[in-house]
Order: structure tokens, then C-alpha cells, then sequence
């Protein structure tokens, strides 16, 4: 059953779950705009609340193709209203989403009032987060929450901090940004509630990460994403099996890409190679079907396709230095790496991971592979060091790993 | 209105944030004109009638604090600012060391079933589960009759809600207002009780009768400052007044807690305690408590302020976040502006000096209207002939001109509020508005400023703390209630010739509990077209 009819299902029934519920009341308000709400004579109202709703279902359904769609839709509506500036701020949220940083950023630079109001500047510090500006990020961060205790940001500082190791102090401001949310937020607290579950599960911590997404899932039933994060978890345990069922069952409501692969990838650990190789071919035919489509949301995860899954080190490494090009961060540069080891260049891959490392990033999928990067160009110490951290940070390192 | 609409965070006037029981409306309170088993308090706090009227929302959870005092006595007649601080100084003190404010606790489950907590009461603490939309007569521990009513009433607000907002430019009722431009709320035009010429804005304009009154629209392309300097007058010579009288809370409901409470429940002296000071809150559930999840242990380290707090809060309180305040009418929307971090009930002492300066700036605007119209005027705008839109930055520049709005007494039209004959003194703005209570004084009727009684048309007589309650209007001194005065419009070269506000409301009140009428029927979902 795709989303759509997981909204529609029972019209008088009330929805099974908080994700259909939501669903089905974007829908009705989708339904209830006028039809020509992007035709003039129009007014603000009436154009915000209709875009407005059409970006909420592709992002709670996770239809990047949506999203993509919404955008001369948002630009014509920006055409039509004379105050804009809230529609400018939902045009840099889906360009970020998108990875198109640099369109969020000049929105951001010619529209003063989409920059001033806390989401701008929220949506300004994550910028600095994907370029690797991670001090001035910070610096962000810690005045939107000194003015109004953003969650948000809150959460953004939290993700600094676990990416530099700090595993305590990013629970504490996860927690901190729960403690902002209302029961009228149940949603944003589960989203909450999966990043502090990424959190144990990066330091090998199954147990504390199972309960994190279960009261995600009390939070907020029915979203796809929380059975996509314990499909992962199941993975990491060792549940394959169990794993691959959940992904399964999320594909047949939210076909992305990304999910074909993790899919194809964990039936290559099962030794189930023909399946492996069917969700592969409709990875690779999502990810070229966006790329056609103008899109640069799926370079990072070519990338890592090509590194992992239908190994080709010439083309992954053409994709990372597609995905350097947008913004260069430690991730970007490990996956650059990453792929010159694939494609035979181990010397050139120990110096981006050395510009990778030097971030002051703690991550101990990052230092596996640093530490394999090392052996490979020669440097025994460097990499014995590397795999040292991996251990000490995570010791419960799964080699099915999900990029988040 | 008391404060229909906000803190921003629940400002339905915005269009995409939902109509919430958060939003507290008002607050009501009166000595019972019921004596069997002695005087008893009557206290009635409303809020928006989400889901629906007689129906609540089960995330939600409303505060009645009650704190029960001697009625103040002024110890000196001195106008200076310091005696101002002074006075501000031994409120804060009061409220946070000498009063300890009891309170009634009120949630709703899923069901309808209403958890009613009292705590903190000289005559005790309990905790008893009732039905919703019915009156149930609860024994304290005790065994005082307390009279409870959680449930749908009709809204006794009877207001041109409108017409305030057009007072004071106030953009959202009148314009879709983004909010990426907070700037575009109160426009940058003088605040007035008559309209401006070539204040197209916010003028009536026949063409569109209804815009400010449910229908919105587009803000049009900036600058919206004012540049005329005149107001607006017709061929007869006539101003144009920014009020109709209309009632635009007409046929709508609310949700309230309502009580009659004994005061020798709410306090051991009840002969020495006259004066009963409420407010109200409202807070909602934390989601980590909407997910039964144990909540984190405050972050002392980092947030020792926060944790200060939190100390004061109990295991219940803990799970929720304060939303709104409610205590006297006008204090939010005119004088706090709506802020979400100025919902502070009675500890707006903190807010004081803002309060003078924000004071200042409606004087500015309200004074030369005033004026105009012919009326003495308590504000010094330096006789000017036009209204002003000015922000006075300093406390020591805006208190000179608004000495007298503070200091004065707000005169009543005649003795009935007092039948005790008692030597009550008058009471003054400063200690209307600061602190935000309702001051309920069991000696006289509960008409405001003595409490709130339902009958009071509060809005108007807010408006007469601009007023010169020295100067004399036909032969008799100015009072709250002048401007409730058919004959001081019908003398008035404006239009149209009426009071500001409706003077009373659409529906009957009871005279017996739970005294607001019955709701209205009303379709289910719809959001209503104006607060």
C-alpha cells in the first residue's frame, strides 16, 4: 500500500496511525485549496497554506521527486503575493534538503526576512554544518538558542558534538531539545528520539538505541522512517533476515533509492545475489532517474554506490568529487577517499582522509576506513591508530552501515 | 478580549497556527451574591473552545492561582519615579517570598472526565474527578461546598475586538502578515481612538465592510508609515470613530473552569484577607510525557538558572510547558504586546519598566485623540494636535508623561461598587496592571477594577486610563464608565455615535452558577473567522 492510500484509506475511519493521521490532514487541506490557488487573482493566505502543505506531504512521504516538482510551483507563487517572504524560506528549505546549498545560501543572501527569523537562521548554521564551517556553526547555534532556545538548534549543536565525540554533551542538548517540545510536536520528538538512537547505535550501544526508536514509534506511529532506522538496527544485530523484511515492507510505501541499495547490500550479506542484484538495478535506475532530472541529492550516496555496492573506484570517485564540489566537509572528503582506495590511488586517498580527520570529526565508521586507507598506502601506525579509535569508540562495528 | 489571541505562540490571527485552548481569554472574578453558608468568591477563567466547546483537549492543563492578601494601604501619596520602583520593589517581594499563591489544578482525559485538584488552600488539599458541562458541588476536606464547572459556556466577552486592533494598527487582523516579518504586526502608525486621514490602511472603508472583521487581505507593499497630519473627517465635520460597538465575540463559545469557592476555604482570615488576587495559566504536555517516557533530569550544569526554576515546579508541572497568563484584562495584548516570554502572570513585576515605556507609547497615540474629541486627557502628549507614533526608550523620559495615567484614580460613577460604605481607596493603573491579577476586593460589588464582574465592559473601561479622572463631564467628574455614555458620543462630532464596545452581551448571564450562559450550537471544526 503505497502512502497515498495509507492517507486515503477510510474516509470516516479515523486514521490508524499519528503518520496517516498527519497525512490525510495535509491531504484535506491539499483538497480544500482552491484549484487555481496559484492563479491570480490570489492572495498570501491562500498561496502559502497551499504550498505550504504540498512540501510538508513530499517531505513526510519522502518523495524527493515531490519536492523537486514543488519548486517552480513555490516560484510562481512567490510571483504572485506581495510579502513572499515566508515562501523564499520554504524555497531554501527545499533547496537544502535537495543538497543544492549554494541556492539555499543565495536565497538566503538576497532575502533578509527568511534570514532573520529563527528557521533562517537555523537553516544558516546547517549551511555552515554541510560546508564543514563547523566553529562558526556552532557559533550560530548557541545565539539562536541564547535568544529563544530553538530546538532546532539544539539539536544542530547536538549533531556538532556527537560528530566531534562528544557522545554525552549530544544527548544532553537532544534531551534539552525534547524538553522544547510540546505533545503538539510528536513528530519533530520522534525525530528527536531517532538521532539520539543514531547516537548510541554509532557507539555500539544496541540496547539504548532499540529504546530510543521504540518511543519514537510511541511518539509517532506509522512513520516510515522509524521502521527504517530499526530495519538498520535489526541489520547491525544481526537480525538479516528480520532487517530485510522491514525494508521490504518500507519500499513498498516509499520507493527511494538509497533504501534499494541498503537492501541490495544486505542481501549481498546473506548471499542472496539475485536479489541483491534486483535492488541494486533499481537503486542505480533511481539514482540516474533523479541525476536526469537535474538533481544533486543522490551524488554522495553514487558515491558510496559505486565504492560499495556495484564497485566501480573510477566512477565513485567521480561522484564524490561531484559531491566535494557542493560542499566540502569531513564526509565528503572520507567518501572522496574512499573511493580513490577503490579506484587503486591509495596515496591520494590518505590525503583526503588526513583532511578528513583533521576536521576534529570522531566517528568510528570514519576511522575504520581511514584505518584501511592507511595499510593501503603504506602508513602501519596511522592505521593501527585508526582502527584503535574505530574500537574505542564503537566496538560493535557492523560492516552494514547506513549513511545518515 | 482580556487577551484573546495570545501569546504569539497561539495567535490564531496568523493563519496557519491553528486555534488553541492554550489561549487564554479571560479571567473573571466576583464576591458571590450568594451568602448561604458565607461570602464566597466567584472565579471564572475561559479559554478558546478547542476541539470544541464542552470538549477539552487532554494535552492541555489550566491554573487558577489564588493568593489571597490585605487590602493594600497606601503608606505615601508621593507621584516620583522612585516611589514607582518602591512600589514595584514590595510587589516583587511580596510575590515571590510573603504570598504563597494555592491554586486550582484542572486536566481533562480523553474521555470528558475532568481531574480537579485544589492545592495549597488553608482549608485543605484535594483532588476529586468529576464530569465535564455539569455543576458538581465538591467537599473540601473541611467540609466547605465548592461549586465546579469544567466545561463548554458561551463567551461572556462582549467586545468590538476589531475595532481594538484597528486602534492600534495592528496588521494580522487585518492582513495576511507572513511570519518572516514580525515588523509588520503593529504598523508603524500612530495608535488612535479616531481615525487618520489617509490612513488607508486601517481605515473603514465601505467598499469592504468587512476587512479586520474575517476578511484579510494582502499587505500591501511597504512603507506603511503614516505621513498625514490631520484625522479624518467627513462633509459634516465629523470624526470617524475607530470603534463600531459591534460585539464581535457574538454567537461564539469558550471552555472554562468555573468555581464558587468559601472565603474561609481560600483563607484562614477571611475578616482580615479582603482581598482575593487570581490568575490564570495555561500549560501544555511535554512530548516526552505524551510518550509516558521518564523525563530527563534538568541539565544544572548548563542551564543552573532553568534548574532554579524548576525546583519551584512539582513532579505534575514539570511534564508541561507554560503557555499562557491571564490576570487583567488588556494587560497582554495592549501592554505586553503578546510576547510569548512576557506571559508572566503575577511576576510581570519584572516587566515594569517596559510597562511605563509601552504605556508612554499607547499615550502618544490614544492622548491627542482624546483630546480632540474634546476630553481631558491623563497622558502629557504637549498638546498635540494629531496622534504620534513614538517609542519613548527611556523609562526616565516616558514617566513624566505618564505620571498621571499611573498615579490617578480610577474614579467609579457612583457608590454602588462599595455597599459597605467602607473606606476603600480607589484604585490606580499602577496597581491595576502590575501585577497581572485580578484583585477580586470581597468588600465591594467585583466590578472592575474591585475583580471582574461578567456584566463589566472591561475594553472601554481600559480605555479610560487615558482619560483625566480630575476634569468633569457635565457637571459630574470623569469615571470608568464615561465613556460607556451614550450622551458624551451623542455630543461628539464623530461617527459613528456610539461607545466603543457593546454594552452587554449577546446572551444573558445566569444568576445562579455556573452564571455564563449556555454554549451556542456551533458546527465542530471550523475555525472562527476572527477572535
Amino acid at each position: 500500500m503505497s502512502l497515498a492510500q495509507v492517507a486515503a484509506a477510510g474516509p470516516a475511519a479515523a486514521p490508524a496511525t499519528e503518520f496517516a493521521g498527519e497525512l490525510a490532514r495535509i491531504e484535506a487541506t491539499i483538497a480544500s485549496s482552491r484549484d487555481d490557488a496559484l492563479v491570480a487573482p490570489t492572495d498570501t493566505e491562500t498561496v502559502t497554506i497551499y504550498l505550504d502543505a504540498r512540501y510538508r506531504r513530499a517531505m513526510l512521504t519522502g518523495d524527493l521527486g515531490a519536492l523537486a516538482r514543488l519548486e517552480p510551483l513555490i516560484v510562481r507563487g512567490i510571483a504572485l503575493i506581495p510579502h513572499p517572504g515566508d515562501l523564499h524560506l520554504l524555497r531554501a528549505r527545499l533547496a537544502f534538503h535537495l543538497h543544492r546549498l549554494a541556492d539555499a545560501a543565495r536565497i538566503l543572501d538576497a532575502v533578509a526576512p527568511a534570514r532573520a527569523c529563527a528557521e533562517g537562521e537555523v537553516l544558516l548554521a546547517d549551511l555552515d554544518v554541510q560546508h564543514g564551517r563547523w566553529a562558526r556553526a556552532a557559533a550560530r547555534y548557541e545565539a539562536i538558542i541564547a535568544k529563544g532556545r530553538h530546538w532546532g538548534a539544539l539539536a544542530g549543536l547536538a549533531y556538532l558534538h556527537f560528530k566531534t565525540g562528544d557522545a554525552a554533551r549530544a544527548d544532553r542538548l537532544y534531551a534539552e531539545a525534547a524538553d522544547e517540545l510540546t505533545a503538539k510536536e510528536m513528530r519533530s520528538y520522534a525525530a528527536l528520539e531517532l538521532q539520539r538512537g543514531v547516537l548510541d547505535l554509532a557507539h555500539g550501544r544496541h540496547a539504548d538505541a532499540a529504546a530510543h526508536y521504540a518511543r519514537a514509534a510511541r511518539a509517532y506511529s506509522g512513520w516510515w522512517l522509524v521502521d527504517e532506522h530499526m530495519a538498520e538496527l535489526l541489520a547491525v544485530e544481526g537480525d538479516r533476515a528480520g532487517a530485510a523484511a522491514l525494508y521490504e515492507r518500507i519500499l513498498a510505501a516509499v520507493a527511494r533509492p538509497e533504501l534499494h541499495q541498503l537492501l541490495g547490500q544486505l542481501y549481498v550479506l546473506m548471499e542472496w545475489p539475485g536479489r541483491a542484484r534486483s535492488h541494486l538495478v533499481q537503486a542505480r535506475a533511481g539514482y540516474r532517474a533523479s541525476i536526469r532530472a537535474g538533481g544533486v541529492h543522490y551524488y554522495h550516496h553514487l558515491a558510496d554506490f559505486y565504492a560499495e555496492a556495484m564497485v566501480d573506484g573510477a566512477k565513485a570517485v567521480d561522484w564524490a568529487r561531484r559531491d566535494l564540489a557542493l560542499r566540502e566537509n569531513c564526509s565528503t572528503q572520507a567518501a572522496l577517499a574512499w573511493a580513490l582506495l577503490r579506484d587503486g590511488r591509495p596515496g591520494e586517498a590518505a590525503e583526503w582522509m588526513d583532511r578528513a580527520l583533521a576536521s576534529g570529526v570522531r566517528d568510528a565508521h570514519l576511522f575504520a576506513q581511514a584505518a584501511a586507507i592507511f595499510a593501503a598506502a603504506g602508513l602501519p601506525e596511522k592505521s593501527a591508530q585508526c582502527r584503535d579509535e574505530s574500537r574505542a569508540i564503537n566496538p560493535r562495528l557492523s560492516r552494514f552501515h547506513v549513511h545518515r | 478580549m482580556a487577551d484573546h489571541n495570545d501569546p504569539n505562540a497561539v495567535n490564531s490571527i496568523f493563519s496557519d497556527i491553528e486555534v488553541s485552548g492554550a489561549d487564554l481569554y479571560d479571567i473573571f472574578g466576583f464576591p458571590s451574591d450568594d451568602r448561604d453558608g458565607g461570602e464566597k468568591v466567584v472565579l471564572a477563567l475561559t479559554f478558546a473552545a478547542v476541539p470544541v466547546a464542552g470538549t477539552l483537549d487532554s494535552d492541555l492543563l489550566y491554573r487558577i492561582r489564588v493568593a489571597p492578601d490585605r487590602r493594600i494601604v497606601r503608606s505615601e501619596d508621593d507621584h516620583s519615579l522612585e516611589a514607582l520602583f518602591r512600589y514595584f520593589e514590595g510587589v516583587k517581594n511580596k510575590y515571590l517570598s510573603a504570598l504563597k499563591p494555592a491554586e486550582v489544578r484542572v486536566t481533562v482525559d480523553p474521555g470528558g472526565r475532568a481531574t480537579v485538584k485544589f492545592i495549597g488552600f488553608s482549608g485543605g488539599s484535594f483532588t476529586q474527578v468529576i464530569d465535564t458541562n455539569k455543576t458538581v458541588v465538591l467537599k473540601s476536606p473541611g467540609g466547605h461546598a465548592i461549586k465546579v464547572y469544567v466545561g463548554g459556556r458561551e463567551d461572556a466577552f462582549f467586545n468590538d475586538l476589531p475595532g481594538f486592533f484597528r486602534s492600534i494598527n495592528y496588521a494580522p487582523q487585518f492582513y495576511h502578515v507572513p511570519h518572516t516579518m514580525p515588523e509588520a504586526r503593529e504598523l508603524p502608525i500612530p495608535k488612535t481612538f479616531l481615525e487618520l486621514e489617509g490612513n488607508d490602511l486601517f481605515n473603514y472603508n465601505p467598499a469592504i465592510p468587512l476587512h479586520g472583521r474575517g476578511v484579510k487581505l494582502d499587505l500591501p507593499p511597504g512603507p506603511w508609515a503614516w505621513t498625514g497630519n490631520k484625522y479624518k473627517k467627513d462633509a459634516d465635520g465629523n470624526y470617524r470613530f475607530v470603534y463600531s460597538g459591534q460585539d464581535a465575540q457574538a454567537g461564539k463559545n469558550i471552555n472554562a473552569v468555573i468555581l464558587e469557592v468559601p472565603l474561609a476555604y481560600v483563607t484562614p482570615t477571611p475578616n482580615d484577607h479582603r482581598v482575593v488576587n487570581a490568575w490564570g495559566e495555561s500549560w501544555v504536555r511535554k512530548a516526552a510525557h505524551k510518550v509516558e517516557s521518564i523525563p530527563d533530569e534538568p541539565f544544572w550544569i548548563e542551564r543552573p538558572l532553568d534548574f532554579i526554576d524548576a525546583i519551584g515546579l512539582d513532579d505534575e508541572l514539570k511534564q508541561y510547558k507554560l503557555v499562557d497568563t491571564d490576570g487583567q484584562a488588556f494587560a497582554d495584548a495592549a501592554l505586553s504586546e503578546r510576547e510569548d516570554s512576557r506571559q508572566m502572570g503575577a511576576n510581570n513585576f519584572w516587566l515594569a519598566p517596559h510597562f511605563v515605556k509601552r504605556l508612554a507609547h499607547l499615550g502618544w497615540g490614544f492622548g491627542p485623540s482624546v483630546t480632540a474629541l474634546g476630553l481631558k486627557c491623563a497622558f502629557d502628549h504637549d498638546n498635540s494636535p494629531i496622534s504620534v507614533h513614538r517609542y519613548e526608550h527611556s523609562v526616565l523620559t516616558a514617566f513624566p508623561r505618564v505620571k498621571k495615567v499611573l498615579f490617578q484614580d480610577m474614579r467609579m460613577p457612583d457608590d454602588s461598587w462599595n455597599p459597605k460604605g467602607l473606606n476603600i481607596p480607589l484604585r490606580r493603573p499602577v496597581e491595576i496592571f502590575i501585577p497581572n491579577v485580578n484583585s477580586i476586593d470581597m468588600d465591594t460589588t467585583g466590578t472592575w477594577p474591585f475583580g471582574r464582574r461578567l456584566e463589566d465592559q472591561v475594553a472601554t473601561r481600559f480605555l479610560s486610563v487615558f482619560l483625566d479622572m480630575e476634569a468633569e463631564f457635565k457637571g459630574k467628574k470623569y469615571h470608568v464608565e464615561l465613556l460607556n455614555d451614550q450622551s458624551l458620543w451623542d455630543a461628539a462630532p464623530i461617527v459613528p455615535k456610539t461607545p466603543p464596545n457593546p454594552l452587554k452581551n449577546d446572551v444573558p448571564f445566569l444568576k445562579a452558577f455556573p452564571y455564563l450562559a449556555e454554549p451556542h450550537a456551533e458546527a465542530t471544526g471550523q475555525k472562527p473567522p476572527y477572535p
